[in-house]
C-alpha cells in the first residue's frame, strides 16, 4: 500500500533520505519557487535534470511513478493540449511572440510551430515539477516533513495535522476495504458489472460508516494528544528531525545558491528588464517578436515602462 | 499512616449533555505504590472515573464536579491537564488511536518533545523505556506493521516518557488475544513492582487480571462503589454474579462442586490452598458419570479441500488447508493474529478466491459463484458494527440487501420482522440507529445477515469489547439461531470463554495452517496447540494439574455439566 501511495513511512537508506526535515523542506520549497517563477527552457531543463538525478539517487521502486505520471501525462497533457489547439490555436502568437504557419485548416485553425513549442515547454515545466513533488515524497516521512514545516517557521499545530493526516491514510483505506467487503457480501454491486449511476450511489453508502469511523477514532486520538501534554507550551521539538549529516551543509548551500539564482532571475528578467513574452523561443530572436503577452502579471511595470517611452 | 497519592472526597460527576450524574457519592484513597483494579460493567462510571484522576475531566469533557478529587496534592478542579500529566500516565483502551507517532520511536517521544526535550536528551530515554517494554528492536518501526500487543507497549513506554508516579491502564486487554493479555499483565505487574509506581487497572475480565497480584479491587456499578475488598472477599462474596462479573472459571467449577470458598489464596490460582474436603468434592464433580455431548452427524454444509491462498506471491497465507463443517454446527475458528483465520472466513465468503484447492458451499463449488450469491448463503458479520451500518433507520438497515435484490415488498417485509422479532428489535424497529448501544447495533447487523436468510452465519470477534452482561445476552440469541432455526454458526475469536460455553468443536490456525481441528474441550488440553495459536491455558487446566486430574476429562466434564444445567433451563 505504501508503494501505491508513494508515501514513505520509513527513512530509506540513500544520501537524500538522510539528510534532515529541514533541508529537504527547504530544497522542496525553493525548488518549487524556481520552477513556478520561470518559462525558460534553459532554466527548466537543469532543474528537471536535478530533480530526476535526486530520485535515481534514492533507487525507488519505478512501477508506482511511472504509472502515475503516465495518467498524468495523459489526461492533463495530452487531453488538455488537444483541447487547446481547438479553443485557442494562437496561444503560440501571444506566449512566443511569433507564428510559423505549418498547417492550415482555415483562419481559425492552424497549426504552428510556436503552438508546440508552447505546449513543449510547457510539458517540461510540468515534469519539473511533478519530479520535484515526487523526489520531495521519496526522500520524506510525514513526521520530518511535518518538523521539517515547524523549523520553516510554520505553527506547529499545523505542522501536526500533516503528519497525522498521513499517520491515518492507511488505517483509512482498510477502514474502506473492510466496509466495501461487507457490502459486497449483502449484495452490493461495487464491480463492474453495475452501471457507472449505479456504482457511484454505492460508493457513497460506503462512505457513511467510513466517516463515521473515522471521526469516533478523532476523539481518542484528541485524548491520547492531550493526555501527553500536547499544546503544552508555544514550541515543541521534534524527534524526527535528527542531527545533521555531512551533506546537509552542502544541500542547504546549494539551495541558497539556487534561492539566489532564482531571485536573481525574478529581479533582473521579469521586473529590471522583462523579456517581451513569457517564451524564450531559439528561432524567434528578441527583435523579432511581434506581439506581447496580454496576460502576464508584470504588465504594469511594462505599461509604466512604455508610458515613460523606452 | 501515609498520605493518600489519589483522593476523592464526597465527589460527583455530572457530564453537560446529560441529565443525570455519570459519579456519585465517590469516597476514595489510593496510596502511593498500591495496584489497584477498577471493576465493573459497561457505563458503571469506571473509565469516567480515570478520566478525573488524569484530568481529561474537566478538561476534555466539560460537566459538573461535586466534591473534591486531589491527585498527588493537586486540586483536580482547578489543575490544568499538563500539570497532571507529569503526575499521571493513561494507557487508552484503543491501541491504535493512541499511537500519535509514525514510527515507534516517535510515538515513545512525543510526551518529551511536547515539552521541549531537544533530541539529544530523549534518545537514551526512548532506548531506556524501549527495552523496558521488550520493544528496543522496533524503534524504526511504523504503527502499521505491529500488533495490538506492541502498539500497547509503545503507550506504556509512552507514558513512562515524562516519568509520572501514576500509571491508569484503560481496559489494558480489550484488544489483546489471550496471550499477549497475560503477558501485558505480566508487564503491568512487573512495571508496578519494579518503579514502585502506583497503578489502576480498568477492566472487566477479572479472571486475566487476576493473573497477577493485585492489592484492591474496587467494584462499581451504576456510578457508585459497591465495593472496596480485597481480591480473595470479593471472590467469597456472591458480589460478582449480582453485578454482571464474569468469575474465574475454576471459582464456577468450584462453585458447581458444593465447595466452601474459604481457602487461602482464592484469588490465584496457583497458590491456592484447596483443603482436602474441597480437593475430594471437586475430584468427585470432574469424575462423574454424564451424559457425553451428542456429536453432531448431520451432512457437511462447507468443505475446504486442499486450499491455499498468497496475496502476493511470496508468502502463503493459507497453506493446504482442508476441513468440514456439520449442519448446524457451533465452530470457533481460533488462532493468532495473521495466522490466517480472516483470510478462511474471506475466502468461504468469496470476497476472495483460493489459489488452488476447492470450497464446496452446500454441494456447490463456490468458484462458479458470485460473492453476492454466495452472500445469500453466508451471512459475515463484521466485528464493529459502525462498520457496517449504512442507513440510518433500523428496519431500512435490516432491509436493506432485500431492497438490493428487489425481493416483493411483502415478502421483505416478512423476512425483516422475522429478523427483527428474532434478535429482539422489532419493538425498536422505526428507532434511527444512532440512539442504540454497542450490543444492540450488533444484533442489527445480525439482524440485517439474517434477513438474507442464510444457513451459515459467520461472526468476527462477537464478543469483543463487552462487557459479562452485553456477552451473555449476544451468545444467547446466537444460540437461538442455532438451536430453533438450525443455523451453522462460525465465530473467529479469542475468547476462550466464549469457545468453552457456546461451541461444539474448534478449528486452529497457525501460521498458515491447519493445526487442530477437534472438540474443545480436546484443543484446551492440547499445550502445544495453545501456545502456537496465542491461546492461555484456562484455569480449568490449571486446576486439573493442581488435583492431579487429566486435563482433557476435566475440561470435557465441565463442558457436559454446563450443557445439562443449560439444558435445564
Amino acid at each position: 500500500m505504501n508503494n501505491k501511495l508513494i508515501i514513505n513511512y520509513t527513512p530509506g537508506p540513500t544520501m537524500m533520505h538522510k539528510l534532515t526535515g529541514f533541508t529537504k523542506v527547504f530544497l522542496f520549497a525553493v525548488m518549487s519557487a524556481a520552477i513556478i517563477s520561470t518559462f525558460d527552457i534553459r532554466l527548466l531543463v537543469p532543474l528537471l535534470i536535478i530533480n530526476v538525478i535526486e530520485i535515481v539517487s534514492m533507487k525507488p521502486d519505478y512501477k508506482p511513478i511511472v504509472v502515475m505520471f503516465a495518467i498524468t501525462f495523459v489526461t492533463v497533457t495530452l487531453v488538455g493540449n488537444i483541447m487547446l489547439f481547438f479553443v485557442s490555436p494562437g496561444v503560440g502568437l501571444t506566449n512566443v511572440g511569433a507564428e510559423h504557419v505549418i498547417w492550415r485548416i482555415s483562419d481559425k485553425l492552424y497549426l504552428s510551430k510556436e503552438f508546440l513549442w508552447y505546449i513543449f515547454v510547457f510539458f517540461i515545466k510540468r515534469t519539473a515539477s511533478f519530479a520535484s513533488v515526487i523526489a520531495f515524497a521519496l526522500a520524506t516521512t510525514p513526521s520530518e516533513f511535518a518538523s521539517g514545516l515547524n523549523k520553516c517557521g510554520l505553527n506547529y499545530k499545523i505542522c501536526t495535522i500533516v503528519s497525522l493526516a498521513y499517520r491515518t491514510i492507511p488505517d483509512i483505506a482498510n477502514d474502506f476495504i473492510n466496509i466495501r467487503n461487507s457490502m459486497m457480501m449483502r449484495g452490493v454491486e461495487l464491480s463492474k458489472k453495475a452501471s457507472v449511476g449505479k456504482r457511484l450511489k454505492n460508493t457513497v453508502l460506503i462512505l457513511v460508516p467510513l466517516i463515521f469511523t473515522a471521526f469516533g477514532k478523532v476523539g481518542n486520538i484528541a485524548n491520547a494528544m492531550d493526555l501527553r501534554g500536547y499544546g503544552k507550551h508555544k514550541k515543541r521539538t521534534w524527534y524526527a528531525e535528527h542531527e545533521k549529516t555531512r551533506w546537509d551543509p552542502v544541500i542547504r548551500a546549494l539551495t541558497v545558491l539556487l534561492l539566489a539564482l532564482t531571485l536573481y532571475y525574478i529581479i533582473r528578467y521579469r521586473i529590471i528588464d522583462p523579456y517581451p513574452v513569457d517564451y524564450w523561443c531559439p528561432w524567434v530572436p528578441r527583435e523579432e517578436i511581434q506581439q506581447t503577452n496580454a496576460i502576464d502579471t508584470l504588465f504594469i511595470i511594462k505599461w509604466i515602462k512604455r508610458l515613460k517611452g523606452e | 499512616m501515609k498520605e493518600p497519592i489519589i483522593s476523592f472526597k464526597n465527589f460527583g460527576f455530572r457530564y453537560k449533555q446529560q441529565k443525570n450524574p455519570t459519579l456519585f457519592d465517590i469516597d476514595l484513597d489510593i496510596y502511593p505504590g498500591e495496584k489497584i483494579l477498577i471493576l465493573g460493567a459497561s457505563g458503571s462510571g469506571k473509565t469516567t472515573l480515570c478520566n478525573c484522576i488524569n484530568g481529561l475531566i474537566p478538561f476534555s469533557y466539560e460537566g459538573e464536579i461535586t466534591g473534591t478529587c486531589t491527585v498527588n496534592g493537586t486540586e483536580t478542579s482547578s489543575a490544568s491537564i499538563f500539570r497532571l500529566s507529569d503526575s499521571v500516565g493513561t494507557v487508552l483502551q484503543d491501541t491504535d488511536a493512541q499511537f500519535v507517532g509514525l514510527s515507534v520511536g516517535e510515538d515513545i517521544a512525543f510526551s518529551m518533545e511536547n515539552d521541549m526535550v531537544p533530541r539529544a536528551e530523549m534518545l537514551p530515554v526512548i532506548e531506556k523505556n524501549a527495552s523496558m517494554v521488550g520493544m528496543q528492536d522496533f524503534i524504526g518501526h511504523v504503527p502499521f506493521n505491529l500488533s495490538g500487543g506492541q502498539k500497547q507497549k509503545v503507550a506504556i513506554a509512552g507514558v513512562f516518557g515524562n516519568d509520572v508516579e501514576i500509571l491508569i491502564f484503560d481496559e489494558p486487554l480489550a484488544s489483546l488475544d489471550p496471550q499477549m493479555g497475560m503477558t501485558a499483565v505480566e508487564l503491568i505487574d512487573d512495571i508496578s513492582k519494579e518503579t514502585g509506581k502506583t497503578v489502576i487497572i480498568i477492566e472487566h475480565r477479572l479472571e486475566d487480571v487476576l493473573h497477577r497480584h493485585v492489592d484492591r479491587i474496587i467494584l462499581m456499578s451504576a456510578g457508585r462503589i459497591v465495593a472496596d475488598m480485597s481480591p480473595d472477599d470479593l471472590l467469597r462474596s456472591s458480589l460478582l454474579s449480582e453485578y454482571g462479573i464474569r468469575e474465574p472459571l475454576y471459582l464456577t467449577a468450584m462453585k458447581y462442586a458444593g465447595c466452601s470458598l474459604d481457602d487461602n489464596n482464592l484469588c490465584d490460582l496457583d497458590a491456592l490452598e484447596l483443603s482436602s474436603d474441597n480437593k475430594e468434592r471437586l475430584k468427585a464433580f470432574f469424575t462423574e458419570e454424564r451424559e457425553a455431548v451428542k456429536e453432531n452427524t448431520n451432512e457437511p454444509v462447507v468443505t475446504f479441500s486442499d486450499v491455499s491462498y498468497s496475496y502476493d506471491s511470496r508468502k502463503k497465507v493459507l497453506r493446504d488447508i482442508s476441513f468440514e463443517i456439520r449442519r448446524g454446527e457451533r465452530i470457533a475458528i481460533i488462532g493468532r493474529n495473521g495466522a490466517g483465520k480472516s483470510t478462511a472466513a474471506k475466502l468461504l465468503c468469496g470476497i476472495i478466491r483460493p489459489d488452488a484447492g476447492t470450497i464446496m458451499l452446500e454441494g456447490t463449488d463456490t468458484s462458479t459463484l458470485s460473492v453476492k450469491e454466495i452472500g445469500e448463503k453466508v451471512g459475515y458479520v463484521m466485528q464493529d458494527p459502525n462498520t457496517m451500518i449504512v442507513k440510518d433507520i433500523i428496519k431500512d438497515e435490516v432491509g436493506l440487501a432485500l431492497e438490493i435484490r428487489s425481493i416483493p415488498q411483502d415478502e421483505a417485509e416478512r423476512r425483516i420482522n422475522t429478523a427483527l422479532e428474532t434478535c429482539g428489535l422489532y419493538r425498536m424497529r422505526n428507532w434511527p440507529v444512532d440512539s442504540i448501544s454497542y450490543g444492540q447495533k450488533k444484533r442489527v447487523t445480525v439482524a440485517s445477515m439474517m434477513a438474507i436468510e442464510p444457513d451459515i452465519f459467520v461472526l468476527d470477534e462477537p464478543t469483543a469489547g463487552q462487557d459479562y452482561h452485553s456477552y451473555t445476552e449476544i451468545m444467547k440469541f446466537v444460540n437461538t439461531l442455532n438451536r430453533e432455526y438450525g443455523k451453522t454458526i462460525l465465530f473467529i475469536t479469542h475468547d476462550m470463554h466464549l469457545a468453552i460455553e457456546n461451541t461444539d468443536r474448534a478449528i486452529v490456525f497457525s501460521d498458515g495452517e491447519l493445526i487442530a481441528s477437534d472438540r474443545v474441550f480436546s484443543v484446551l488440553a492440547d499445550p502445544d496447540v495453545i501456545s502456537r495459536a496465542s491461546l492461555k491455558q484456562t484455569s480449568l487446566y490449571t486446576l486439573a494439574v493442581k488435583l492431579g486430574l487429566d486435563p482433557e476429562s476435566t475440561i470435557r466434564h465441565f463442558i457436559e455439566y454446563e450443557r445439562e444445567v443449560e439444558s435445564l433451563e
